[in-house]
């Protein structure tokens, strides 16, 4: 494991009584491709501008190759940001635009031609060298800020809702092009958005905030399938929680009563299960089945249909069971035709108990 | 529908009825200015050029002009500066007393000039300063650089905030950035700025009156023939002021309209 | 930064110093520093001193009202029924003037409003008149009128023109006519910009000394028109500076009462 490249140690930001980052402790790892993601005002992009220099921590320090940043101005940072508006020099041309950083370091005209050039050749966009940058598209003027960033050769790259702006074909597309150019260059990536697509689709780990706390740190499978907290597990995915009171543990299985049914759920290794305590856990949508017969599967309930969400291929379903919950499963549209559900008919929901996943303490 | 159209008719008609109230006593100024009565009425007298004449001729009225170009020039660069560095901080900071600041900034227009000129008089004249061509340069910088301030914040409104930042972002130190990002963009507002308190400058006449003391600006030569009966030199003067100012005037939005709508566009996500 | 260190020191000393200034008292034709209230107690006293308040009051209300009620027409056709090009056009027209000699304006309109002048020459054709429209309050209005009306349409223009089109669109749907919906939808939206334009108004023909004097017949005088005869005569700088105080105070009381009135939220 190499050293790390980013430290954050305890670093708190606070803007007069408000707290913007509660103490963070955050390390990210140099070549990685590290999402920082939550609902607005959690304080991810706090986080970033802090990295930038935009801002100062208010305690704790952030460290990058080693060296202490909090003295450091943002001019004297080598991090160069993608901005969530791009920011692209409306007074200059796409190729002065990317010469930019170049010509702050004091480097000859002729080199900065020839670099900049090049990632625009790079990013399929040399034709447009000479061009105004509003006579743009919005793709086109993303990589121009791409470009931009990336000429000086930076160790990290910070990026800021990128993407937010675009069409929603486009942004496939850029995804596409980002995760290329990270594995390409080996730069580490740090991004920030409120897309859980975006961010599982291209980062290598994920950091979901809250209210300015960390609240889990892991690959974007390790967070989906085990999210540590009932937070992380309503933002991530579409997931099911459901709550009830310890009745006993056997062999590593708990059982849960709620108020509709007793469930069976295995608690991870470290878990301690006191009996008759309160707990909830999370079955995400797509690990139920459905079935018109009760079924013989260890959880099981029954519950009506109420209406029903296309997003492509992937059909979401909300049913209300006996005490009027919420619940919802996802199918692929083609095992759904099988079943020929309609609103309001009762159909049983059943998992297995090694899908539920029990949450931590409810806090 | 015929009503509309009716209402239309009258409303442009309306409008174009204040504009000649609004203008006629340019025109009228600039008609008498070639009239050859010394009480000018209808039916016009003869076209000439006496008037006009007569001023040039006049050694006080060539020293008012001197003065009063000097004093403007000096006015706009002072005014536009100040303007500038007032309309930036409003743009990027925040502070504590900052609604205070920025009312101070803006007040002086809301007082009346006879009460501004008494204050300037009297206090300079305690501390021997007035009548000095530097009294009046003071008093109107007073004047004008909220006018300044406003054109350069109007501008800087039309900025993404964040270049600023993206220009630091990218290595650029504070001063670079300002050079490099600031300046350019808000060049045409510092132009219009300047001609526009050049031209408030130029006109104004009460407080000069009062601090100018013996050297004078065009306005109190006004002002003074003004004071002894109608003299028709007035128009003639009158209308080279305001070819002066129109001219200045125009400049500062021709500048300022077009330049600042082509770079604005730049900026549509 | 450089703004708030010439700012302090020549508007807020200057207006200080007339404060100080109006506790002088005049001895022998010179002004001695003291701190006498006899200037405000005089000055208080004297029957023409509130003579000139009311009337300097009245007349820039009047003015005030009369402007703001010639311009909104005006400002309404250009915010609403012309095309952009010619509203950029109007508004460049309108800022002209606000730039160009008001003196020169003013003594213009001695010349067209003279008994013999252009106005009653014109009416004569008619067999009408001559009418006696200067040295009296309508030749001060005039004056006013030019003074502020450029400056008064610019504002109210610019308040109309901001508000959302969609509102006006919505009070149509729901079958309110083109006067009502003026009324009862446009104007309560451009609140503020009429009652800045209609403050902006009042300040400047409250404290103007030129279209009174050279119009309005100076006399009986208005507040403006007594400083500077109390200035020119006898050095009574101190008296001058307790008018111009009240001045100040009045301006600022009207300026705040609107401005609260302007922002206060409907019940």
């Amino acid at each position: 494991m190499s050293e790390p490249l980013v430290v954050f140690k305890d670093v708190i930001k606070r803007y007069g009584d408000f707290v913007a980052v509660r103490r963070m402790n955050l390390v990210i790892h140099p070549g990685e491709f590290i999402a920082i993601m939550g609902p607005s005002g959690c304080g991810k992009t706090t986080t970033l501008r802090m990295l930038a220099g935009l801002e100062q921590p208010s305690e704790g320090e952030i460290r990058i190759s080693g060296k202490q940043m909090n003295e450091v101005s943002p001019s004297e940072r080598d991090t160069p940001m993608v901005w969530q508006s791009l920011a692209l020099f409306p007074f200059l041309n796409v190729l002065k635009n990317v010469e930019f950083g170049l010509k702050m370091r004091g480097t000859d005209s002729a080199s900065r031609r020839q670099q900049s050039m090049e990632w625009l050749d790079r990013l399929g966009i040399a034709e447009f060298a000479e061009r105004d940058v509003s006579l743009l598209s919005g793709g086109q003027r993303q990589r121009v800020a791409l470009a931009r960033a990336l000429v000086t050769e930076p160790q990290v790259l910070l990026l800021d809702e990128p993407l937010s702006a675009l069409d929603a074909n486009l942004v496939i597309h850029m995804q596409g092009v980002l995760t290329r150019l990270q594995k390409e260059l080996g730069i580490t990536f740090v991004y920030v958005t409120h897309s859980q697509s975006e961010a599982f689709a291209m980062a290598d780990r994920v950091v979901i905030m809250n209210e300015g706390a960390v609240l889990q740190v892991g690959s974007p499978q390790s967070v989906y399938r085990n999210p540590a907290s009932r937070f992380v597990a309503e933002f991530v995915g579409t997931n099911n929680i459901i709550s009830g009171t310890a009745r006993s543990v056997k062999s590593n299985v708990v059982q849960l009563e709620s108020n509709i049914s007793t469930f069976k759920v295995s608690p991870s290794a470290d878990q301690q299960i006191v009996e008759g305590s309160e707990y909830s856990f999370v079955i995400s949508a797509d690990q139920v089945s459905l079935s018109s017969e009760a079924e013989t599967l260890e959880n099981c309930i029954p519950c009506s249909l109420i209406s029903e969400e296309f997003v492509g291929s992937v059909v979401t379903l909300f049913f209300e069971d006996e005490s009027g919950t919420q619940f919802r499963v996802q199918k692929q549209q083609r095992d759904l035709d099988s079943l020929n559900l309609k609103i309001g008919e009762t159909v049983w929901a059943s998992w297995e108990t090694r899908h539920a996943y029990l949450l931590p303490e409810d806090n | 529908m015929k009503e509309s159209q009716s209402i239309l008719l009258f409303i442009r008609l309306y409008i174009i009825i204040v504009f000649f109230f609004v203008f006629s006593p340019i025109l009228a100024s600039f008609v008498f200015s070639f009239n050859s009565d010394r009480f000018p009425s209808l039916p016009l007298g003869h076209f000439t050029l006496k008037w006009y004449e007569m001023i040039f001729d006049d050694p006080d009225v060539w020293d008012a002009f001197a003065v009063s170009i000097m004093v403007s020039i000096t006015v706009g660069i002072i005014s536009t500066f100040i303007g500038f560095c007032t309309a930036y901080t409003d743009f990027r900071y925040r502070f504590f007393g900052k609604n205070i600041y920025l009312a101070l900034a803006l007040l002086p227009p809301t007082i009346p000039l006879v009460i501004m000129g008494l204050a300037m008089l009297a206090l300079l004249s305690r501390i021997g300063m007035s009548g000095e061509i530097h009294s009046i340069i003071v008093s109107h910088v007073v004047l004008c650089s909220p006018f300044a301030m406003a054109i350069v914040r109007m501008r800087l409104a039309q900025m993404d905030p964040q270049l600023e930042a993206a220009a630091w972002n990218l290595g650029a130190s504070q001063w670079r950035a300002m050079s490099t990002i600031i300046f350019p963009f808000t060049f045409p507002a510092i132009i219009s700025a300047f001609c526009l308190t050049m031209a408030v400058s130029f006109d104004e006449f009460a407080v000069a009156w009062f601090v100018s003391g013996l050297n004078k600006t065009v306005p109190v030569i006004i002002l003074e023939i003004l004071q002894g009966n109608v003299d028709p030199q007035i128009n003639a003067i009158g209308t080279l002021v305001f070819i002066i100012s129109i001219t200045l005037v125009v400049i500062a939005q021709i500048i300022f309209m077009t330049k600042s709508t082509k770079s604005a566009h730049g900026f549509r996500i | 930064m450089p703004m708030l260190i010439w700012q302090l020191l020549f508007f807020v000393f200057p207006l200080c110093f007339l404060v100080g200034l109006s506790f002088w008292v005049v001895r022998n034709y010179r002004m001695t520093p003291d701190f006498d209230p006899v200037n405000w107690i005089k000055m208080y006293n004297k029957g023409y001193f509130w003579d000139a308040y009311f009337r300097t009051f009245v007349i820039a209300s009047m003015s005030t009202v009369i402007t703001s009620v010639i311009a909104f027409p005006c400002a309404y056709g250009l915010a609403f029924k012309v095309s952009a090009n010619i509203r950029r056009w109007a508004v460049f027209l309108l800022i002209i003037p606000f730039f160009t000699s008001y003196l020169v304006r003013v003594y213009s309109w001695q010349v067209i409003l003279g008994t013999k002048g252009v106005v009653n020459g014109f009416l004569g054709y008619f067999g009408l008149g001559p009418y006696d429209m200067l040295f009296n309050l309508f030749g001060t209005l005039v004056g006013y009128l030019t003074l502020c009306l450029p400056l008064v349409v610019v504002l109210q223009l610019i308040s109309l023109a901001s508000i959302d089109k969609r509102l006006i669109e919505a009070a149509r749907n729901l079958g309110c006519g083109t006067i009502r919906t003026v009324f009862s939808v446009i104007i309560p939206l451009a609140k503020i910009g009429l009652i800045i334009g209609a403050v902006f108004c009042f300040i400047l023909s409250f404290g103007d000394f030129v279209s009174p004097y050279y119009l309005g017949g100076s006399k009986p005088p208005t507040l403006s028109i007594l400083i500077i005869d109390t200035t020119k005569s006898g050095q009574q700088w101190p008296r001058a500076a307790v008018v111009a105080l009240t001045m100040i105070a009045t301006l600022l009381a009207v300026a705040f009462t609107a401005v609260s009135a302007a922002y206060r939220r409907p019940k």
